[in-house]
């Protein structure tokens, strides 16, 4: 043994960090790893940030414009003040209260992965930081990932609100603290669910969560039905506006903060409508006080669960063993083999592999799986948006919409797990690159794998739509357009992803959302999104001209779009034209990326 | 230093460590052993805390690792087998947020970290983004954080795996001088030859289980055998070198 000449430190001289050097640290962390990415954003991802800020800002004031015709819209309806008050109340009641819903489970989804799965957080267990520390660190990073969206969605739609009521300066002033407020609690008690449901439900946690995701879908989907389930036509109605309010009755539990929201927000924005005879604003910042006050509350709380399970939940989550794979070949790889019989051996064996490493990945399907049942819902309650009767004279092209609604999803799609496929590959190239096999197989194998996975739902999502419309019983030609339409789409963004993917890689990149979020990726995007919109506008332009001259002047003998007619847009022979117009650019879209591609998959080193 | 009493670690139905003892004192340079899945990084998980013993208790510096897991982490130095930093760091912010994790006071954080950029050669890349590092680079910069609070403990996971010779002579180099000052080592490695070198002792770990403790010359003498570590390791964990070569 080595001579010990004692230099170091004794242990009991040693001192734990203090509470506050420990915030200081994980601030100054934050801090410095913004202003990396940031700095890094401005050099090298001028074009991506400014396409982001680009997109942003349009969709904001979309949503803006959007809403302020809403509000618009029930200010002219309803004429009184306090009826209109307490319409809008209403419907902020419904908003928050689905975001609070939304929020609770995206925070624990958030949390459980940021806890429990990142390289990050096993490397802060080893140092001397508190427990709740290293999970409010994470919970801080959850609230940013999940509340973004609900800034985007929610400030064009409160301040829309704030300048249709003609609400004082300090409503707009209270809004960020109220937001803040409010997200804070459905986060944490999505935070605190997720440390609980780990801790006392460690085997089960994927189970428990997935039947509680369902009740709530459930829930969701009977409440939704229950308002949506409305035939009555006399909207704006004494009797209608009775009965919606009955409807959303459920919302307005004077316990939920989505209430204390609504009710804050409202009592700033009109301070002539007090029902209590304080000053408005200071009945606002009541209901500001009552929401920061629970927010903190829940902080503490997370902090007390966090210091007392978090550290032995993570040992115990590691000691599960992982189910052992079934050798056998699973149903689905059959059928896909089944349908994929056609396709060479080599090809469909990258089919089928690549549908296994989807599957297999939940990030992935769930995101599919929810986006489609999304549409689903909403292409099957399309008729009930029906406004004085108007629906008819639009049909063919709210089904038109909605095929470039499939397409712009399809192409988030596409961008997010198709394009970076190539990439990720890269990584596993030696077993390919060694393997006795031309290298073009990969990228068919890719393309084929992204059409085989994309037409059948978002063929079944078109015909849904044109079910609802009524389109696929009265219009049967429109609706198999729109089924050529949906597949060329299909097959076109697929191209393109796999195309573009092999000419512009990321190869040292492992995380898919990062490659996704690089340069290729989101010029992908965006051409995706122009070929959408050529696409289905050489479909639908001609189309609606000719069921407008041709079936809806039956129907709607008052109608007056009749402006396609006079310039030759309302006849077969422009559908026909605009059609094969569209096939030849799907086509073009198809084959050109994917020769780019190839041509460089080929020149690729790996 | 270290001090292990029938610690058991299970995963499911699968025992990993199964009722280890094992006591390591101040300035000793302990080299764990044995083949993949033996139980050597659980056990180290344990020690570092990031995994509890199901069954026993583990001491370091005299804190227990469950109770008093942030007091013991105050005398631990640990490189773990495949580090994690901050791709958006670089390796001198890395070391200052670890500096403040320690609880080290400015002016003592600053001196540490220009010994350690010193000691490790990180000179010519410590400003640099950690993103860009390679292996080597931050298997260094991975050392210089686990010393920077000069602590009595090192643990360190197989730390030779894709060193170049260079830098394996800098680590070899740096575990004895911890040892000389009176800090204590535990290292798990699957390279021998390294353990055969430097080690104070060694434990052979097979199936959860020590099957072996002590100096390489009182293996040999409890094998009766003259041969090399590697040999000698073969017939205690009962693996037969595998027939690569037809």
């Amino acid at each position: 043994m080595a001579t010990a000449e004692i230099q170091l430190e004794a242990p009991s001289t040693k001192n734990l960090p203090t509470t506050g050097s420990e915030s200081r640290a994980y601030w100054m962390l934050r801090v410095r790893r913004m202003n990396t990415m940031t700095s890094h954003a401005f050099r090298a991802m001028r074009v991506q940030l400014m396409s982001i800020t680009f997109a942003s800002v349009v969709m904001w004031v979309g949503l803006y414009i959007l809403f302020q015709q809403g509000f618009q819209f029930i200010h002219s309806g309803l004429i009184h003040d306090g009826m209109r008050t307490q319409f809008v109340h209403a419907i902020f009641n419904v908003f928050f209260l689905a975001l609070t819903v939304m929020l609770m489970f995206s925070s624990a989804i958030i949390m459980y992965g940021n806890l429990f799965k990142t390289e990050e957080v096993k490397f802060l267990l080893t140092t001397p930081s508190r427990p709740e520390r290293i999970v409010v660190h994470k919970f801080h990073e959850a609230v940013f990932f999940s509340c973004w969206g609900f800034v985007l969605l929610g400030s064009p739609m409160l301040i829309a609100y704030g300048d249709t009521a003609l609400s004082p300066w300090y409503y707009y002033l209270l809004l960020i603290p109220f937001m803040l407020a409010f997200v804070l609690i459905p986060a944490g008690i999505g935070a605190i669910g997720c440390l609980l449901v780990v801790r006392l439900l460690p085997t089960v946690r994927l189970h428990a969560l997935v039947i509680l995701v369902g009740l709530v879908i459930a829930t969701g989907l009977y409440f939704g039905w229950h308002v949506l389930a409305y035939q009555n036509r006399d909207l704006m109605t004494m009797n209608w506006f009775q009965d919606v309010l009955a409807r959303l009755e459920y919302s307005e539990q004077r316990l939920l903060p989505s209430w204390w929201l609504s009710t804050g927000l409202l009592e700033a924005a009109h301070p002539s409508q007090s029902t209590t005879g304080r000053p408005a604003w200071l009945e606002s910042f009541y209901f500001l006080a009552v929401l920061a006050s629970n927010a903190l509350l829940l902080l503490l709380v997370l902090a007390a669960v966090a210091n007392r399970c978090f550290r032995s939940s993570f040992s115990e989550l590691q000691g599960i063993t992982r189910t052992k794979r079934n050798n056998r070949i699973s149903w689905i790889d059959r059928t896909v083999a089944f349908f994929c019989r056609p396709l060479p051996p080599t090809l469909r064996m990258f089919v089928i592999k690549d549908l296994r490493l989807f599957r297999r990945d939940p990030m992935q399907w769930s995101q599919f799986a929810i986006f489609t049942s999304l549409l689903l819902l909403y292409f099957f309650n399309v008729r009930r948006f029906d406004y004085a009767g108007t629906l008819e004279q639009w049909v063919t092209v709210i089904s038109f919409l909605n095929v470039a609604v499939v397409g712009l999803i399809l192409s988030t799609f596409t961008t997010r797990f198709i394009f970076p496929m190539i990439s990720l590959e890269g990584r596993r190239f030696w077993v390919l690159g060694t393997a006795p096999i031309k290298r073009d197989l990969v990228l068919w194998g890719k393309f084929w794998f992204a059409c085989v996975g994309t037409i059948p739902p978002c063929s079944m999502l078109v015909l849904a739509s044109d079910i609802s419309l009524k389109i696929a019983t009265r219009l049967p030609f429109v609706a198999a357009i729109h089924q050529v339409t949906c597949w060329m789409l299909c097959i076109g963004l697929a191209a393109m992803a796999v195309g573009f993917g092999a000419r512009l890689p990321n190869l040292r990149e492992p995380s898919p959302s990062k490659i996704a979020a690089g340069f290729g990726g989101t010029l992908n995007l965006v051409l995706s999104a122009l070929y959408i919109i050529a696409v289905v506008l050489l479909t639908a332009v001609p189309c609606f001209f000719w069921t407008e001259t041709t079936w809806l002047s039956k129907i709607e003998p008052n109608g007056s779009l009749i402006f396609g007619g006079t310039i030759g847009l309302g006849t077969p022979g422009a559908v026909i034209i605009g059609f094969s117009l569209m096939l030849v650019l799907a086509a073009t879209a198809t084959i050109v990326p994917l020769r780019i591609g190839i041509r460089a998959f080929r020149r690729l080193e790996f | 230093m270290i001090d292990i009493k029938q610690a058991t670690r299970k995963y499911g139905t699968k025992t990993a460590v199964d009722q280890l003892d094992l006591q390591i004192p101040r300035g000793e340079l302990f080299a764990c052993l044995g083949h993949n899945g033996a139980g050597k990084t659980t056990t180290i998980k344990m020690m570092v805390g990031l995994l509890q013993p199901t069954a026993g208790s583990i001491e370091i510096a005299g804190f227990d690792i469950v109770t008093a897991t942030r007091d013991a982490s105050l005398h631990v130095g640990y490189v773990p087998d495949e580090p994690y930093l901050y791709d958006k760091l670089s390796g001198r912010e890395f070391l200052q947020f670890v500096a403040d994790m320690y609880g080290l006071p400015l002016d003592v954080a600053a001196a540490n970290i220009e010994k350690q950029i010193v000691d490790f050669g990180l000179g010519g890349f410590v400003d640099q983004l950690a993103e860009s590092y390679s292996h080597g680079m931050k298997q260094r910069l991975v050392f210089a954080s686990a010393l920077l609070h000069d602590p009595e403990l090192l643990i360190v996971d197989e730390p030779m795996v894709g060193l170049d010779p260079r830098s394996m002579r800098l680590v070899k180099d740096l575990l004895k001088k911890r040892v000389r000052r009176g800090g204590t080592v535990f290292m798990s490695t699957h390279t021998l030859a390294v353990a055969e070198e430097i080690a104070d002792r060694i434990g052979v770990m097979s199936q959860g289980k020590i099957q072996f403790l002590g100096t390489v010359a009182e293996l040999r003498e409890q094998l009766s055998s003259d041969e090399s570590l590697e040999q000698m390791f073969l017939t205690l964990t009962e693996e037969e070198p595998a027939n690569f070569v037809s």
